[in-house]
C-alpha cells in the first residue's frame, strides 16, 4: 500500500477546516462587497431596472446638499460624544480599580449591565427617561421650578439625548478596557511616586493617564467607528428626527436603498463613506501591528 | 491612629461613591421596570412616582396576548442556532490558521481576506447583503438572518491567538500517536480552547439576541419576527404604544442578563483581552 503524503494531507485538512468560514464569508461579505461596487454604477431599483450608468451616482451624491449635511452631521455628532467616551469610562476604570473600594465586583458589574442591551432597547430606555410630557427628567426639572424641556422638539436636546443612550450602553465595556490597562501598570510605580511625595492625583495625571495611552486610542478608534455607524439607538429615540436632525449616515443609506428604492445611488454612497472607515481600521491595524495587541 | 481613621474615611467614601454611581448607571432600567408595571391612567399622570401605587401587569399580559413567546422562540433560535455555528466554525478556522502557519505558506494570506471584514462595517453593505438573501430564498426566513453573521473575524482571531500559544509538539504527538487532523483537533486542541470557547459564545449570543438590522429587513410575516424586531413594531408612526413597549423591553433584557450574570465570572479576565467589535 502506498503511504499517504502527509503534507498533501495536512493542506486538505487546513482547508477543511477553513472552508466553511471561507465560504459564508465569501457569500455574504465578499460576494456584497462587489455587488456594492458595480450597484454603485446602476440605477437599480431593487427590483427590475439595472442599467449601467458609470459615474453618475457618484456625481450626483458629490453634489447633493443632503448627503454633506447628513456626513457632517454625524461627524459633529462623533467628534462631540469622543470626550464623553474617553473620560467617562476612564474615570469609572479609575473608581473601580481602588484598594478603597469595598464590594468591586458588584459595582462593576452593575456599570457594565447596559453594555449587555441591543441598541434599540437602550434607545428606548434613554427615550423614557426624557420624555417631553411624562418622562422622569422633566418632572424633576419642574419639581425644581425650571422650565421643561422640549427633548424631542428640539434638534440639539434631541441629540442631547442619544448622545446619553449613546455614553450610557458603552460605558462599561471602555471601563473594561481601562481597567485592563490599569492593571497592566506596575504598582511598583505608584510606590515609588508615593515615596517621592506625588499626591494621588499627580499620579493619576502624571502617570496613570500617559501610561494607559494604548488603551486611550484604542478607545477612541472603536468609538469613532461606532458613532459614525449609530442607527439602532436613533430608531429607539428620534427616528432621525425631529425634521432630519438626527439621522446618521447608515439611516441616511438605508433611506435611500430601502425606502426610496434607489439602491444604486445608496450603494455609491455607502462605497463613498466606506472610504472613512476603510482608513481609520488602516490607523487602527498598523497602530496594533496587525490588530494583535487590542 | 489618626491614619487608620482617614483610611476608613476614605474607604467609606470611595464605596459611598461607587455604589451611587452604579445606581446611577442602572436606574434607567429600575425606572423602565417599575414603569412597565404601572397602568398606563398612571403612566401618563402627574406626579410620577417610582413605585407603581396600583401595581398591575396588564402591559405584560398584552404582549403576551400579542405573541412575545413566538418572537422570544424566534430570538432563541436565532441566537443558540447563531452562536453554534459562529463556535464551531471559528473554532476550526482560528485553529487551522494557527496550526498550519508553518507547514502552509499561503495560510497567512488566507487570514488576511478575513481581516478584510475589519476594514468595512456590516451596516454600510447591507443593502448587497438583502439582495444576497433574497436570491438565496431567505427573504422572510429565519437563515437570511443567520448566515450572513456568523462568521466573525474578531471570533477567528480570538482563536488563532489562543492556538499560535499553544507548543505545535502537542499536535505533533498527536499525529505519532496516528490520530487523524480533525480528530487531533476535537479531541485534544478544542478543549484547550475552552476560555476562548465561553468567551465567544457568551459575546455571540448577545450579539445575535440584539441582532436589529438584518431581521428588520429580512423578517416580513409577524411570526417570524424576533423579539427586536416585535419592540421595533410598538414604534408607531402615529406614536408609541408605551405600555407594550416597556413590558417587551424589560422581558427582552431579561435572558440576556441571567446569562451574563451566571457566566461573567469566566469572562471578566478575557473581556478586557478582547475589546474588538460590539
Amino acid at each position: 500500500m502506498k503511504k499517504k503524503n502527509p503534507a498533501f494531507c495536512h493542506t486538505k485538512a487546513f482547508w477543511m477546516f477553513v472552508l466553511p468560514s471561507l465560504l459564508l464569508f465569501g457569500a455574504f461579505f465578499l460576494v456584497p462587497l462587489g455587488l456594492s461596487i458595480w450597484f454603485s454604477f446602476t440605477n437599480y431599483d431593487g427590483w427590475k431596472t439595472m442599467d449601467f450608468i458609470g459615474i453618475k451616482n457618484y456625481t450626483s451624491i458629490l453634489t447633493n446638499a443632503d448627503f454633506y449635511k447628513t456626513v457632517t452631521r454625524t461627524i459633529i455628532y462623533t467628534v462631540c460624544n469622543l470626550p464623553f467616551k474617553i473620560a467617562i469610562p476612564l474615570l469609572l476604570a479609575a473608581l473601580v480599580t481602588s484598594s478603597k473600594l469595598k464590594g468591586t465586583t458588584l459595582v462593576r458589574t452593575m456599570i457594565y449591565i447596559p453594555v449587555l442591551f441591543s441598541a434599540l432597547v437602550a434607545g428606548i430606555t434613554i427615550n423614557w427617561m426624557f420624555g417631553q410630557e411624562y418622562g422622569l427628567i422633566n418632572f424633576l426639572l419642574q419639581k425644581m421650578g425650571i422650565e421643561p424641556l422640549q427633548w424631542s422638539l428640539n434638534p440639539v436636546l434631541a441629540t442631547v439625548v442619544i448622545s446619553v443612550a449613546s455614553n450610557w450602553i458603552s460605558a462599561g465595556y471602555y471601563m473594561l478596557m481601562y481597567v485592563g490597562g490599569i492593571n497592566n501598570i506596575s504598582k511598583e510605580l505608584y510606590e515609588a511616586a508615593s515615596v517621592d511625595g506625588a499626591t494621588k492625583v499627580q499620579a493619576f495625571f502624571r502617570l496613570t493617564l500617559p501610561l494607559l495611552m494604548p488603551t486611550t486610542f484604542i478607545v477612541l478608534l472603536l468609538s469613532t467607528v461606532n458613532l459614525l455607524k449609530e442607527y439602532a439607538l436613533v430608531q429607539g429615540i428620534s427616528l432621525g428626527g425631529p425634521g432630519s436632525s438626527t439621522t446618521y449616515i447608515v439611516q441616511y443609506i438605508f433611506d435611500q436603498g430601502f425606502n426610496q428604492y434607489r439602491y444604486g445611488y445608496a450603494s455609491a454612497a455607502g462605497i463613498v463613506i466606506s472610504l472613512l472607515f476603510i482608513v481609520i481600521a488602516m490607523i487602527q491595524f498598523k497602530a496594533t501591528k496587525g490588530g494583535g495587541e487590542v | 491612629m489618626k491614619g487608620a481613621t482617614k483610611q476608613r474615611l476614605e474607604t467609606v467614601l470611595i464605596t459611598i461613591l461607587g455604589i451611587a454611581v452604579a445606581l446611577l448607571m442602572i436606574f434607567p432600567i429600575i425606572w423602565l421596570c417599575f414603569s412597565s408595571f404601572k397602568p398606563s391612567t398612571e403612566l401618563f399622570a402627574y406626579p410620577l412616582h417610582l413605585f407603581p401605587q396600583n401595581p398591575s401587569t396588564d402591559s405584560y399580559i398584552g404582549v403576551v396576548e400579542d405573541g412575545l413567546f413566538t418572537y422570544v422562540k424566534n430570538s432563541l433560535f436565532l441566537a443558540v442556532v447563531g452562536t453554534l455555528i459562529t463556535v464551531v466554525i471559528s473554532a476550526m478556522c482560528g485553529y487551522a490558521l494557527a496550526i498550519y502557519r508553518k507547514e502552509i505558506s499561503y495560510v497567512n494570506k488566507v487570514f488576511a481576506v478575513f481581516l478584510l471584514g475589519t476594514l468595512i462595517p456590516g451596516e454600510i453593505l447591507t443593502i448587497s447583503q438583502f439582495t444576497v438573501v433574497s436570491e438565496m430564498g431567505l427573504y422572510n426566513n429565519i437563515w437570511g438572518c443567520i448566515l450572513p453573521v456568523v462568521t466573525t473575524t474578531t471570533g477567528i482571531f480570538m482563536y488563532r491567538q489562543h492556538y499560535m500559544s499553544i507548543p505545535l509538539e502537542l499536535v505533533e504527538s498527536g499525529r505519532l500517536d496516528g490520530a487523524s487532523e480533525f480528530h487531533i483537533f476535537r479531541a485534544l486542541m478544542l478543549p484547550l480552547g475552552s476560555s476562548v470557547t465561553i468567551t465567544l459564545t457568551i459575546f455571540s449570543f448577545m450579539w445575535r439576541w440584539n441582532d436589529y438590522i438584518l431581521p428588520l429587513m429580512v423578517l416580513s410575516d409577524q411570526e417570524k419576527f424576533t423579539i427586536q424586531i416585535a419592540i421595533k413594531s410598538y414604534i408607531g408612526t402615529m406614536g408609541v404604544d408605551w405600555n407594550s413597549i416597556l413590558a417587551a423591553s424589560i422581558l427582552s433584557i431579561i435572558p440576556i442578563i441571567v446569562i451574563f450574570i451566571i457566566l461573567q465570572r469566566y469572562i471578566t479576565g478575557g473581556l478586557a483581552a478582547t475589546g474588538v467589535k460590539g
